[in-house]
């Protein structure tokens, strides 16, 4: 064929070149530990331990250790002090973060790939012989009351907290991450965390099965499974009392909450139905829906020529600042839901085609909207694996929670088998005519009252 | 559906105000806090306090810090327990919602076609005008050749007994020669009773019965005179007297109307 006729035609096509990615080993040690790596082939790499601990283990007498542990974990352990720590770590260039979530904890390093090894012993021993010192723990208490009134002013933190809290009530997924403002406290009331809980925390939930060690970069598999022999046979997989503890279900609630307060700008307010948990097969349409529904915010150039319907109605009728379609997924529930910031003369408007775009899922979606959808799925797949730590910490969630790293062709084959019945069958099992759980923060006078929103829920003329 | 409604202190405003002195209220050596002078002093010993006293009324320091109440005295039965996920249930729990609505809605639409009829209908007849729209009338009071009047619908009504004498008279009578032509078996039912409205049809005088020169009426006013059948035969009147409906129940019994 001549070259000329065959413009705009790559020479292989996507799914094609995804075939030829660098797979994701899997090793297990003995201890139950999973190593997992990919390599990339980058000069940097990323390596952290993930672990299937978070503020969903928690209880109403520790919620917030998972959280504060984290900020101890970097203040010294029994080989290095702090300062010693953060020398080795900075001689390196490395970067040494963390973050805990819901269902996971994680711990990594961003370092040049051959400082792989150093990385891989200072990251074991923050993990299994933390220091914890007294002091220390007294200035954190401090650091964490700050964080937690630091994010009092982030409304969007806020607004999905509640959420999480009013839809999950009762259960521990709605919890916060941070925990109350008595767990951090000064004040000795019994609330407070002790040394002792943060003791008992690491013993019950760091355990090997539960941690996956995950790097990815210019790291070579085996060499770093012979690294974690090396460090972390010695992580415990056994339970004390042989009782391990074990994820009961969550019940998800249909109900709102509403923190009113004038003086503030703009009004947050989230809506979100329960939706599919993680290891689910609906998880995928679910993901296309939301592609379908897209976000917006007031920087988008796009206009009322963006391709979403309900972006483009909140551009011509300036209802809203930003809107975002998300969706949580956890291991055996999940939120489905649209969030958006408004001044508090549209939340009205905005609630109404935010439902009349669910509804538009559930019985009218077209080809094109779909196609469109599966599209911006596959793009903001690959797109968001722009760099070693990204990759490092899908491969550690997707080791922890389906127990092998999913490749990009295999969702690649999973978005490809969404068609316009199957979202429409989906969406009408997780959003037609259920009890969605709102949230509103800021000046939400004017947000629908729950009745009618439960009633935009369905159209009586389908 | 449940819902909460928060609303952060009246303390919000003057906690940003006073921001650092709140910081210090957290910090170890928190001992000197008593010493500051002024409004922010009465502030900080309500924060204090609700440290001491986690999650008073009205104040509250985070948005962690608010519990959503346990509304477990009004969830049903079959989503109490929080450790069972409530999708296995939320049909049942629905299709009962919605039953109790669509019977509701039933009984709703049906109580109001009640009303609407109750207060349409309040237009028609009313029962003292009903009543008086029949006339039962027992026969065996009434001897032969007798003729009765009854008050029906504010007109005078008349039974009239027949002889048999009466009965072959009019029946043999020649229609050609009447005013208005009916022959008598058209005008009743059992020729033994003629029932008849006692209104002459001239000019709505009340006939005498038994009067006239044709053995049946006689109208003083003008002088029209009717025969046994209330049909009229000589004078000004220009139609029979009216026949009303009426019928028997059985043999003793005339209902008209």
């Amino acid at each position: 064929r001549s070259p000329y006729t065959r413009r705009g035609q790559a020479s292989v096509s996507y799914a094609q070149s995804l075939l030829g990615a660098p797979e994701t080993q899997l090793t297990a040690l003995d201890n139950g530990l999973r190593v997992a790596s990919e390599d990339t082939g980058h000069a940097t790499c990323t390596v952290g331990l993930w672990i299937g601990a978070g503020s969903r283990y928690e209880n109403e007498r520790n919620n917030g250790t998972g959280f504060f542990l984290e900020h101890m974990a970097f203040k010294g352990t029994k080989k290095h002090t702090q300062t010693a720590l953060e020398q080795q770590v900075e001689s390196m260039g490395a970067h040494l973060s963390a973050y805990t979530s819901r269902e996971h904890t994680a711990y990594y390093m961003k370092t040049l790939a051959k400082d792989l090894p150093k990385a891989v012993e200072l990251l074991s021993e923050v993990v299994q012989s933390c220091s914890l010192n007294e002091a220390e723990i007294e200035q954190q208490r401090g650091v964490v009351l700050r964080e937690l009134e630091e994010v009092e002013s982030n409304l969007q933190e806020v607004c999905l907290d509640l959420l999480h809290a009013t839809a999950y009530q009762g259960t521990p997924l709605g919890q916060s991450v941070m925990g109350p403002s008595s767990t951090a406290s000064v004040i000795k009331s019994g609330l407070n965390l002790t040394r002792q809980d943060l003791v008992e925390y690491i013993n019950i939930h760091y355990k090997a099965p539960r941690m996956v060690l995950a790097a990815a970069g210019g790291v070579n598999h085996e060499e770093l499974v012979g690294l974690a022999k090396s460090h972390m046979s010695g992580v415990s997989f056994e339970y004390e009392g042989d009782v391990v503890p074990v994820l009961s279900p969550c019940r998800f609630t249909g109900s709102d909450i509403r923190m009113r307060d004038d003086a503030l700008p703009l009004a947050h307010v989230a809506i979100a139905v329960e939706g599919a948990s993680a290891s689910s097969p609906d998880i995928v349409p679910l993901m296309v829906a939301n592609a379908v529904i897209g976000s917006y915010d007031l920087t988008y150039g796009g206009g009322k020529h963006l391709s979403s319907r309900l972006a483009r109605i909140a551009v011509e009728d300036k209802l809203c600042h930003s809107f975002q379609a998300f969706s949580s997924s956890y291991s055996d529930t999940g939120l489905l839901g649209i969030y958006f910031v408004s001044d508090k003369h549209h939340i009205d408007d905005m609630m109404h085609w935010s439902q009349n775009a669910w509804m538009n899922l559930c019985t009218t979606v077209t080809e094109s909207d779909v196609a469109r959808g599966r599209n911006a799925l596959k793009a903001s797949l690959v797109g968001q694996l722009n760099g070693t730590t990204p990759i490092c910490d899908e491969i550690g969630r997707h080791v922890l929670n389906y127990g092998r790293r999913v490749p990009l062709a295999e969702w690649n084959a999973r978005i490809d088998a969404v068609t316009p019945s199957v979202l429409r069958d989906v969406c009408s099992k997780y959003i037609y005519d259920k009890c969605p759980a709102v949230v509103g923060v800021g000046p939400i006078e004017q947000l629908t009252d729950y009745n009618r929103i439960r009633s935009a829920m369905y159209w009586l003329r389908f | 559906m449940m819902s909460t409604v928060t609303r952060p202190g009246v303390i919000l405003p003057y906690y940003r105000a006073t921001r650092n002195t709140f910081k210090s209220l957290v910090f170890p050596g928190a001992m000197e806090l008593f010493t500051v002078a002024g409004k922010a002093e009465l502030l900080i010993y309500q924060c204090c306090l609700s440290f001491l006293f986690p999650a008073p009324a009205g104040t509250r320091l985070a948005h962690t810090d608010i519990k959503i109440p346990d509304f477990s005295d009004y969830r049903r039965p079959e989503v109490l327990d929080p450790r069972k996920s409530s999708q296995d249930s939320s049909d049942t729990r629905k299709a009962f919602s919605y039953m109790l609505t669509g019977a509701t809605a039933v009984v709703g639409v049906y109580a109001a076609k009640t009303v609407v009829t109750q207060f349409v209908t309040s237009m028609s007849a009313s029962a003292d005008v009903l009543a008086l729209s029949k006339i039962e009338i027992k026969l065996s009071d009434i001897p032969e050749g007798k003729n009765m009047t009854f008050k029906w619908r504010g007109k005078p009504l008349f039974v009239r007994h027949r002889t048999e004498k009466e009965i072959s008279t009019e029946e043999a009578v020649n229609i050609g020669e009447l005013r208005d032509p009916q022959h008598d078996k058209e005008r009743v039912i059992n020729p033994k009773w003629v029932v008849v409205i006692g209104v002459c049809t001239h000019l709505g005088c009340v006939p005498i019965a038994n009067a006239g020169d044709f053995g049946g009426y006689y109208c003083p006013c003008h002088g029209s005179h009717y025969d046994a059948s209330g049909r009229i035969r000589r004078g000004p009147a220009p139609l029979n007297l009216e026949v009303p409906y009426y019928e028997f129940l059985d043999d003793n019994t005339l209902v008209v109307g």
